[in-house]
């Protein structure tokens, strides 16, 4: 009907609210103004069902199922973990991109980025701490996605082909997650980086080992190339292929539909796409408004932890001449830093991975055992609780607490003023450090509580490696601060002790702390203001109490 | 279990908008609380970059400089200094036209490159990798920083506080080249450099090879050593001085093309390599009188060096 028949029908105003809600349909892809308030009143829809349209004739509902059934729209069956873990990539991505803008992969100017995004850009800090929780949480929601999937048995027939995907999606993500970790170019990065990449030497036969840590690191050792090609890694082509299986993935989860709790079919059946009309839930609305409003939990939740409560390290710059004392791994690549403790490079960085990882992907088809519920799955179950605590306790024995104590009186000043980050020296600050000679021998009457606690806690340390090595007796921890320039105290830590024969030895550390440093742990929106506000509130209660 | 998950949309939408709203609300403290966070983290780098100077003064510099950069004596000089640091110290006398913080960056990066003329037994390194040096640009850029953190307690040294050994390389007489006289005011330290010339008259030959006329003058018609072939030739300047300018007696003429050698320049030496403008500092009054007409005299005696 041309336009000006429509107006000499229906008048100017309702020709132009035809027009609006023809619009507004193009847009919903068929769902028309009057169908869109009957949906936000929880009216049922009309007949044929026109909120199916958005499904076969938008692209971006076309992937989304236009129901569930009722069981698996329950929080408690999924826990949302699959949609997050698509949700966090989203999330990488867009912080991902934002962070290129101010980023070039090169040593001489990765690192100076950093702080230039620290110092001069705003909201800089706020997309890298983001850009780095969000990693961390998605390698985590993936590995708890894994979980949930294998507790409930839904890699079973028909979801082998699934789960098989999914264990090459939790592969690249922690390779997505790892690749990202070098960027920086800080020690933390470099160092991790430099022993996740030296397992892939010993990879048999020694050529073939060579020749995949050369092609990794770009030259024998991590240096320009090395970056470059991480960087291409990280920011192309592991997300393009994650994309790529992810819609494998997703294809075969709405093609299979979800799998229904166990106890809802029988044993050996599969029921998860054939939905009897009563129990179906249909995406538009409420599965939408479900997923909606959880993400958007999701959202301020990720938001409130990027504030408050995370801050992203960022240790001194890569120095391939000086390894750091206690270079850890990634959380997630603890347990196989642990294993390395324990067996040779090969043997744990490469054959125990690897058939990990072939063990994770032939679950579904060693596992013949065709019941998904848990009381006939009882092996199953408490070998999946063994591999996770084993996985644990190999985490464990990957952190610095397990096996790699240097001499007491390195731990001892490491303990109090590490080599990276702050420890308890530099997070005092400045000023809560008076110069003099203070010595865990002696007793002072010094007003400062901070100060104090600094004192205690060298004591302590200097105690507790006189009790717990032979070979450190009569020790004696002299702290010397001095003013070395304006606004720099220069802090000497000096230890001494006899070994079981008697013969003496000293270790000296000397740093310097300028007044305005902060470490990456005092970055917080937390530290910069509460510290403000605790001050303030000490010199008023001062001011009060009369001190 | 099932509790868990709630069936009402209402609840699930409220649950969505009161979260939003605290989302919102952490923003925007993160919006207001971006300035002065961005300024602590820019204090915070400079602090830590003179933290790591500080580590790298100690492990390379100090053996030379002196662990507080005071200097040792007759091995490099101070840099914890009031003449270093003062506007009217080390920079006038270099006649560096730059900044005290470029000087010190270039002094770090480049060295000094050679053993020519120094006092000092071993040369200033060079520190930075693209000049041959152990040090990448950032630690240069540490080292800087640091020795320029000391410009407030220099600053604030006495006379007998500052660490200053005289610089051979400096044309300021030895004797006033101190820490004392810098805080002169600009009258006071002219009337004592006064005072030193007038103690202390060279001979006009003293003043010809003292200054380096030699290097761009010749005396005699068929001197042709090198040297010498910069500027005109002197045998014949009691002839033409007097006939180069109008108005102008010999003596004027000789006496203006010293003081102010850009008044009458010579034709054919337009281009070449100028004489020097800052003898009249350099020359007391009475000297250059002495060495004027010690040009002009056409019997001028010249002692020949041993
Ligand atoms: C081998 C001894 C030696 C070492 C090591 C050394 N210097 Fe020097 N430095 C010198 C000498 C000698 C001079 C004076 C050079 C001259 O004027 O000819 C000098 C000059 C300087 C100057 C310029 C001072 C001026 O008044 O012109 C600076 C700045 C400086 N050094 C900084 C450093 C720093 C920073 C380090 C450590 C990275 C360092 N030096 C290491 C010997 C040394
Ligand atoms: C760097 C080279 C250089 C040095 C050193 C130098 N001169 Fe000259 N001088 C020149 C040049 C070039 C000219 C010609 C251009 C001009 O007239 O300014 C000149 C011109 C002169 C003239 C004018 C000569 C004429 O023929 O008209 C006199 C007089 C003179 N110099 C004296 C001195 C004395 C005295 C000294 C030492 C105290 C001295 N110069 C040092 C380069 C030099
Ligand atoms: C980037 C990583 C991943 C993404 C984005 C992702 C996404 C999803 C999504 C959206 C679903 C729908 C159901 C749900 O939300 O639980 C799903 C289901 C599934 N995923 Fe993943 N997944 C990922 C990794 C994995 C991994 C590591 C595994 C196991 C090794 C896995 C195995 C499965 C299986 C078996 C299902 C079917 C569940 C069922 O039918 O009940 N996925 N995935």
């Amino acid at each position: 009907m041309g336009l000006q028949e429509n107006i000499r029908e229906k008048g100017v105003l309702g020709a132009a609210a035809a027009q609006a809600d023809d619009v507004f349909t193009r847009l919903t892809a068929g769902i028309d103004a009057g169908e869109f308030r009957r949906m936000l009143q929880g009216e049922p829809p009309g007949r044929p069902n026109p909120r199916l349209k958005p499904h076969s004739e938008g692209f971006l509902l076309h992937i989304k199922p236009t129901y569930y059934h009722e069981s698996v729209t329950r929080f408690t069956h999924t826990y949302r973990l699959g949609l997050l873990s698509t949700y966090l990539f989203i999330v990488e991505t867009i912080t991902g991109i934002l962070l290129m803008i101010w980023y070039a992969p090169s040593p001489e100017r990765a690192y100076v980025d950093m702080i230039l995004l620290l110092t001069n850009i705003p909201f800089g800090q706020f997309l890298r701490d983001m850009h780095r929780l969000g990693a961390e949480a998605m390698v985590a929601i993936v590995t708890l996605h894994m979980v949930r999937c294998y507790l409930t048995g839904s890699y079973k027939p028909p979801r082998q082909f699934t789960w098989f995907t999914g264990v090459l999606l939790l592969v690249m993500t922690l390779f997505l997650s790892f690749s990202g970790y070098l960027l920086p170019w800080d020690q933390l990065a470099f160092w991790a980086v430099t022993i996740g990449t030296s397992m892939a030497e010993a990879v048999p036969p020694a050529v073939v080992g060579e020749t995949v840590n050369l092609l990794a690191r770009g030259a024998p050792d991590i240096g320009a190339n090395g970056l470059l090609r991480f960087y291409l890694l990280h920011v192309l082509f592991l997300p393009l292929l994650l994309i790529l299986f992810f819609f494998v993935h997703y294809y075969k989860v709405v093609h299979f539909g979800i799998s229904l709790p166990a106890d809802e079919e029988e044993v050996g059946e599969d029921t998860g796409n054939r939905v009897p009309a009563d129990k179906r839930v249909y995406y538009l609305p409420d599965v939408l408004v479900d997923e909606t409003s959880f993400l958007t939990v999701m959202t301020a939740l990720l938001i409130v932890l990027t504030v408050f409560f995370f801050q992203a390290p960022l240790e001194n710059i890569a120095n391939p001449q000086s390894t750091p004392l206690h270079t850890v791994a990634p959380w997630y690549f603890y347990w196989l830093q642990g294993l390395l403790k324990i067996a040779d490079k090969f043997i744990a960085g490469v054959l125990l991975p690897g058939v990990l990882l072939v063990l994770l992907m032939a679950i579904p088809y060693l596992d013949y055992n065709p019941s998904r519920r848990g009381k006939d799955r009882k092996v199953a179950i408490v070998a999946g609780i063994v591999a996770g605590v084993v996985m644990i306790i190999w985490s464990w024995m990957g952190t610095p607490e397990y096996a790699v104590e240097g001499a007491p009186a390195v731990e001892i000043v490491q303990d109090v003023m590490p080599e990276e980050g702050s420890g308890l020296a530099r997070e005092m600050g400045y000023k809560h450090l008076p110069l003099g000679v203070w010595r865990t021998d002696e007793e002072y009457d010094v007003h400062d509580h901070e100060f104090n606690e600094l004192l205690h806690e060298f004591n302590h340390a200097v105690d507790y490696y006189r009790r717990a090595d032979p070979d450190f007796n009569a020790p004696v921890g002299i702290l010397t601060i001095t003013q070395d320039q304006p606004s720099l105290k220069k802090l000497k830590w000096e230890i001494m002790w006899f070994d079981a024969e008697g013969t003496p030895g000293d270790y000296e550390k000397t740093f310097w702390l300028h007044e305005d440093s902060l470490y990456w742990e005092q970055y917080g929106w937390k530290h910069l203001f509460t510290g403000y506000v605790a001050d303030g509130w000490k010199s008023l209660s001062g001011a009060i109490v009369g001190e | 279990m099932h509790r868990l998950y709630t069936r009402s949309p209402i609840a699930k939408i409220m649950w969505g908008i009161v979260t939003s709203l605290i989302g919102i609300i952490t923003l925007l403290l993160v919006l207001v609380s971006e300035n002065p966070r961005m300024e602590a983290q820019t204090l915070s780098w400079e602090g830590r970059s003179i933290e790591n100077g500080a580590t790298l003064f100690a492990n390379n510099c100090a053996t030379c400089h002196g662990p507080n950069g005071q200097g040792l004596l007759g091995r490099a000089p101070g840099l914890n200094s009031y003449y270093f640091f003062t506007d009217t110290g080390r920079l006038q006398d270099v006649g560096w036209v730059g900044s005290l913080e470029d000087y010190v960056r270039l002094s770090i990066a480049a060295g000094r490159p050679s053993k020519t003329d120094s006092q000092w037994p071993e040369v200033m390194p060079t520190w930075a990798g693209q000049y041959g040096g152990p040090m990448r640009g950032d630690q240069i850029e540490h080292l800087t920083n640091y020795v320029m953190n000391w410009r407030e307690s220099a600053l604030a040294q006495t006379p007998d506080e500052d660490p200053f050994q005289p610089f051979e390389d400096v044309f300021r007489p030895t004797e006033f080249q101190n820490t004392a006289f810098l805080l002169l005011s600009e009258e006071e330290q002219a009337a004592a450099l006064e005072e030193y010339q007038a103690r202390n008259i060279r001979s006009p030959q003293e003043i010809w090879e003292s200054e380096a006329c030699f290097a761009c003058h010749n005396l005699e018609v068929n001197q042709v050593d090198y040297a010498g072939q910069n500027g005109p030739n002197f045998a014949d300047l009691h002839e033409r001085a007097g006939s180069r300018v109008a108005d102008m007696t010999a003596e004027e003429y000789v006496y203006e093309s010293i003081v102010s050698p850009r008044a009458f320049v010579v034709e054919t030496y337009e281009e070449v390599g100028q004489m020097p403008e800052n003898f009249a500092e350099k020359l007391s009054e009475d000297e250059i009188q002495a060495l004027v007409a010690w040009l002009l005299d056409p019997d001028r005696e010249v002692t020949e060096e041993e």
